[in-house]
């Protein structure tokens, strides 16, 4: 039980974030990268101890995972964005089998790294992660677009990127229950939903005449490569594990 | 003022809009011509937001291939200097506009802004200059050109533009079909607002300007800024508005007369929309809206800002984590002004000798990035202008007197085969005004509606029937069979069962199109045309029906109707006596011998129109078929005249119409001849060979000195833009012995196609041999059947002898005109203005407008298009209706292909002839405001002059 509660909390179960965004301890920026390592830490501590979560953390966790989505509805930061999306998919890296559960949760790590890196991006172009105003960069901003459109389909949880297929894989694998259902069904339209969204508002869209829009320097264009290979990795074995 | 006083004050701010089936190009600044050139500019920029200038990169790089020349950059740059005593920084200024002026956005940079300190004073002075003290003043820009839900949406996060723009379309979209869907809506003829209560369910009893009123009050729009409310409102979709107000002029427009609507009609229904939606908003009226502002300021300027895209990153964080507005506004005005600051220190550092304070430089900055679009696009016209002035006035003659001429209607296209034409043999041309000059309404044989063939602003007179001259039995049998193919389709297409089981048993059949099209388009295209019928060989009715063929016409239309109706409803059987009675009864009210029915009457005289009114109605229109032999010769005389064709006439003179072809293409009327209403002038030139191959219309030619000779031939012809072919009609006419001349002649017009197909082929993507241009017409994905009048750039009146030797790669209209048999009115002057040139100068700025900003002035690309109510297209499945010309028509992979450039005006003529035309043409407030560039060459003063910010200057002296 005290595992499931240490889970919970390392996974992102429970929303912490507001406390940091609310004493302003952290800036957006080092949440995610906090959050992302106690997840990561929640792996390693869910591989020592496999064992079926009890129902109670999953529906705290899942209760929170609506908080969360709702506060990804609201943000236009990409940094905050990528904390939240982590949060809201909480229930399933409990829920899910622990292999299973680590493959989605690297996978979304690394989507959502890609999403983080996106927002150093703007923040050094436009002097904020927020993309509010930075609209229609797939027509200004070719190499940015093509990246940002990557992860957030990634997100969204098309095949045959390495979210939907390690997804549907654990799926596969998990007992199912009501409460499995509901979550199934929350998160997977929620991810696609706040994808879209973003998506509507960033790489579609016409570019707004009052932004100077600059497109990714070489070295970021290497490093998101770097971060897509590492995609196409997964996918791979997603579709290995999917197969099996 | 009344309100209806109110909207017609703002309603020439967008211009009209003609449904896309006769595609009239047009100025889309039409409402700024009473304004100056620059100043309308100024002000549709303020209107329509967007661009009304290419950008500075685009005119940098024609500067630095050669096409702006320096001299007259720096000549035109001192202007605006020495109207400012700046005209010791000229070179200064070029460096600015070279140099600086394309990194002008990039030095608002944040990034800058933490490593440059920023000079107080100029802080001071940039600040106390902005509009952001004085929040009045910055909220009433912020929402100018706004709707009530779109403050709305701006300040709560709401989608209400979405949805009521959404209903706006539909319902319009509905109302203005014609015949594009099966399911018409009900109750049209009732006009646009009776409809629409009945479509709405409201209760009104008034009509749509009381309704307008109502909705008004309960907005609370203030009283004086109801006017601006319109323009507002007409703004958001105004595409459709212009189409409403084109049809709401145009009396005789059809779907008009049978379905009427009108602007006041269009803005009830908007403002109806707005109030069913705003009705349970935050804020519903002005009122409500005038106390939010008044107590939330900071909030409502950024969340103003923030839906204009005018906020960056930090606030936006800012605002999403709700600090203190007031503060971060402070910010951001503080932030705006330190870029404003940073972006004048960083310029002013790259011209390091230039001896001026910041503030100074502020101002120099200021007044050259407000004149630099005019700057840049008269540079380029100047540049233009003196080359072609060169090439004009270099003395050619051409001695060999021709087989034949050829008048070309004229088109930018017609350039480079007219070219060809004369270098294939013993051939001159000529170019005459589109329509060449004789409107008709023309019926086409087999067709019922009859088509205007002359520009838009020309509501032709006489009406001209095409009827056959031979048996076309194979013709019927085979348009028989295509109808009745056609209505079966139509018929199960829309049962609502048959479906079902259709696209299972029949929907193969659709493939062999589908594929056949895309893989094997030549082949599919010959297997497709001969399944069509062929058109027999036909004529036109040109002379006037007496009054007795008139009469009797009406009478057997009338007789057979009646017979029709008696045979297939009551059984009566009359004979022909009888019939006459019966219709003299109906129509002269005598007395009836013969007993028929009282129904039956009642039927012939209501269902069926049997009436005197009905009588006199078909009187009229018989009356406007045909011309009088007055008329025919007036035609033929002008068209000689206007030309200057009146003496030493060819063998044959061929007077060529033109026409495109293309497939799957809306736009394709856009492509055919503007100044026949969207049409091919073919039938305008075959009228006018039929008339001018009359013996009478000869001799009275003759009587006001136009001898043609007996032996001259006048033969009908078309050229083919996509393809640059050349097809003759009614050759029938020739004898023998013309036919071998005609034949050889023939065999060279082909060589002279085939060499400006040759030409052309250069210019056009993806065409890399000649077949591939034919290809193009038939191809039902191939966006760009051919560049049409992409690229023009100017006019030329005057004798071909003076620009024949000129290659212009279809960039001029070239129209002939002999300035010595002009009158001392200058009438054929003025009417090349009042026809060709306005034609000219709306297709010009067509290409312009769609060129510098294709989002406001164009339609967007042809990819994502619909047909709407077959009256447009727009985006998607709903958007406003897209007005100006798609981006495959003027750009070129996202650059421009078009160069945009008002249209240069030559005219070979003297100065005092040009003035007279000017003072007598429609033409003269564009002309006078300067919306096309005029030129004089005035070869018997030995000088050139050019219409400049209200004067005739002297641009060259000719020896």
């Amino acid at each position: 039980m005290l595992i499931d509660f240490i889970l919970l909390f390392l996974f992102a179960g429970v929303p912490y974030y507001v406390f940091f965004e609310k004493t302003k301890i952290l800036g957006k920026e080092k949440i995610f990268l906090l959050s992302a390592f106690l997840v990561i830490c929640g792996m390693i501590v869910s591989s020592m101890f496999p064992q079926e979560r009890c129902t109670l953390v999953i529906v705290v966790a899942f209760l929170a995972s609506w908080f969360s989505l709702y506060k990804a509805k609201q943000t236009t930061n990409l940094y905050k964005l990528s904390y939240y999306v982590l949060f809201f998919n909480a229930p399933m890296l409990i829920m899910f089998e622990t292999k299973e559960s680590i493959l989605y949760g690297i996978s979304l790590l690394v989507t959502l790294f890609g999403i983080y890196l996106m927002g150093k991006y703007y923040e050094r172009s436009y002097g904020s992660a927020n993309y509010r105003s930075v609209s229609g960069i797939t027509l200004v901003t070719p190499y940015a677009g093509l990246f940002l459109t990557l992860y957030l389909t990634t997100l969204a949880l098309y095949p045959p990127f390495p979210n939907s297929l390690l997804f549907f894989n654990a799926i596969l694998s998990t007992d199912t229950n009501s409460l499995w259902y509901l979550s199934v069904a929350v998160i997977f339209f929620g991810n696609f939903l706040i994808a879209m969204r973003v998506m509507a508002k960033t790489v579609f869209g016409k570019p707004n005449d009052n932004v100077h829009y600059i497109d990714l320097a070489p070295k970021e264009r290497w490093l998101h490569l770097a971060i897509f290979a590492l995609l196409l990795v997964l996918s791979a074995a997603g579709l290995k594990e999917l197969l099996s | 003022m009344s309100l209806l006083e109110k909207l017609n004050a703002v309603k020439d701010t967008v211009p009209h809009y003609w449904p896309i089936g006769a595609f009239i190009h047009h100025n889309p600044l039409k409402g700024f011509e009473h304004l100056n050139f620059k100043e309308g500019l100024i002000k549709a920029q303020n209107t329509f937001g967007g661009k009304v200038y290419m950008d500075p990169d685009y005119y940098i790089a024609l500067y630095h291939k050669g096409k702006v020349k320096p001299e007259h950059l720096e000549k035109n740059l001192l202007r605006p200097l020495e109207e400012a005593k700046l005209e010791n920084y000229a070179s200064s200024a070029k460096t600015f506009m070279l140099e600086i002026s394309p990194q002008w956005n990039s030095l608002r940079s944040y990034e800058d802004l933490k490593i440059n300190d920023i000079d107080e004073e100029l802080h001071t002075y940039l600040e106390e200059k902005s509009i952001y003290l004085h929040k009045e003043a910055w909220i009433e820009s912020l929402t100018e050109h706004m709707t009530l839900y779109e403050i709305h949406d701006a300040l709560f996060g709401t989608s209400e533009k979405e949805l009521i723009e959404k209903d706006v379309i539909e319902y319009i979209a509905r109302f203005l079909d014609e015949a594009q869907t099966t399911l018409s809506m009900a109750d049209r003829d009732l006009g646009m607002f009776n409809t629409f209560k009945l479509y709405e369910d409201i209760d009104h009893e008034g009509d749509s300007e009381s309704y307008v009123e109502k909705v008004l009050e309960e907005f609370k729009v203030p009283k004086k800024d109801i006017e601006k409310y319109f323009l507002t409102h007409i703004l958001k979709l105004h595409g459709w508005a212009g189409f409403i107000k084109y049809r709401s002029e145009d009396k005789e427009y059809y779907p008009q007369q049978v379905h009427p609507s009108s602007l006041m009609d269009y803005m009830a229904v908007r403002l109806h929309f707005g109030l069913k939606y705003m009705q349970e908003g935050e804020i519903n009226d002005f009122d409500k809206l005038h106390a939010y502002i008044k107590n939330n300021t900071p909030y409502t300027i950024l969340k103003l800002l923030q839906s204009k895209g005018k906020l960056t990153g930090t606030y936006n964080d800012a605002m999403e984590e709700h600090q203190d507005y007031q503060e971060i506004l402070d910010a951001y005005v503080k932030d705006e002004i330190n870029l404003d600051s940073l972006q004048i220190q960083l310029a002013k550092k790259s011209l390091p000798s230039l001896d001026m304070t910041l503030i100074e430089f502020a101002n120099f900055a200021e007044l050259l990035k407000k004149e630099e679009g005019f700057l840049w696009l008269k540079s380029l016209e100047d540049s233009y202008i003196s080359e072609h002035v060169d090439a004009f006035t270099s003395p050619h003659t051409y001695e060999e007197k021709p087989l034949s001429s050829t008048i070309f209607c004229l088109d930018v296209r017609s350039e480079t085969i007219r070219r060809k034409v004369e270098e294939s043999g013993p051939y001159e041309t000529y170019g005459a005004g589109g329509f060449l000059g004789i409107p008709i309404n023309f019926v086409e044989f087999d067709k019922a509606h009859a088509l205007a063939l002359a520009p838009a602003v020309i509501k032709p007179k006489n009406i001209v029937f095409e009827i056959p001259v031979e048996v076309h039995e194979e013709y019927n049998s085979k348009k028989g069979i295509t109808k009745t193919y056609k209505k079966v389709l139509t018929d199960l297409k829309n049962n609502p069962y048959t479906p079902y089981i259709m696209v299972e048993a029949i929907g193969w059949m659709f493939g062999i199109k589908l594929f056949g099209k895309t893989f094997f388009p030549e082949k599919t295209e010959k297997l497709f045309n001969k399944m069509k019928p062929k058109k027999p060989k036909t004529t036109y009715t040109l002379d006037k029906l007496t009054i007795q063929e008139i009469e009797k016409y009406i009478r057997r239309l009338h007789t057979n109707i009646i017979n029709e109706v008696l045979t297939t409803q009551s059984d009566t059987v009359l004979n022909k006596d009888e019939l006459f009675i019966l219709w003299e009864h109906l129509i002269f009210n005598k007395d009836l011998c013969i007993k028929i029915s009282p129904d039956i009457i009642n039927k012939l005289k209501h269902a069926y129109h049997i009436t005197g009114m009905d009588y006199t109605l078909q009187k009229e229109k018989l009356g406007q078929v045909g011309f009088t032999i007055d008329e025919q010769v007036m035609y033929v005389e002008n068209l000689l005249n206007m030309i200057g064709m009146v003496k030493d006439f060819s063998k044959f003179v061929i007077i060529s119409g033109h026409g495109s072809v293309s497939d799957n293409n809306p736009f394709e009327s856009a492509l055919d001849c503007g100044a026949c209403g969207g049409s091919i002038s073919l039938p305008n030139s075959r009228a006018l060979c039929m008339i001018a191959n009359k013996e009478e219309v000869r001799e009275k030619l003759k009587e006001k000195g136009i001898d043609i000779p007996a032996d001259v031939r006048f033969i009908p012809a078309i050229h083919t833009t996509t393809t640059d072919e050349i097809t003759f009609h009614d050759t029938e006419l020739l004898n023998q012995e013309e036919l071998e001349l005609f034949s050889k002649m023939e065999l060279d017009f082909k060589k002279a196609s085939f060499e400006a197909r040759e030409e052309r082929a250069l210019d056009l993507p993806n065409t890399n041999e000649q077949k591939d241009l034919f290809i193009k017409t038939m191809d039902w994905s191939e966006p760009r059947p051919e560049w049409g009048l992409a690229g023009n750039m100017g006019v030329f009146a005057g004798p071909r002898d003076s620009c024949r030797h000129i290659p212009f790669k279809n960039r001029l209209f070239m129209h002939s005109y002999d300035s010595t048999i002009d009158n001392e009115n200058s009438d054929l002057l003025t009417r090349i203005f009042d026809g060709p040139l306005v034609v000219g100068e709306w297709i010009n700025l067509e290409h312009y407008f769609s060129t510098v900003d294709n989002k406001i002035y164009g339609a967007g690309s042809k990819v994502y298009h619909n047909v709407v109510s077959k009256i447009g297209v727009y985006n998607g499945n709903y958007s406003d209706l897209k007005i100006g010309l798609p981006t495959q028509s003027v750009l070129l992979e996202g650059e421009a292909y078009h160069e945009p450039v008002r249209l240069l005006t030559y005219m070979e003529a003297p100065l005092d002839t040009v003035a007279k035309a000017v003072e007598n043409s429609i033409a003269k407030e564009f002309i006078l405001n300067e919306w096309i560039r005029p030129i004089i060459i005035d070869k018997a003063a030995k000088k050139v002059y050019s219409y400049e910010f209200g004067e005739f200057i002297v641009i060259k002296e000719l020896a």
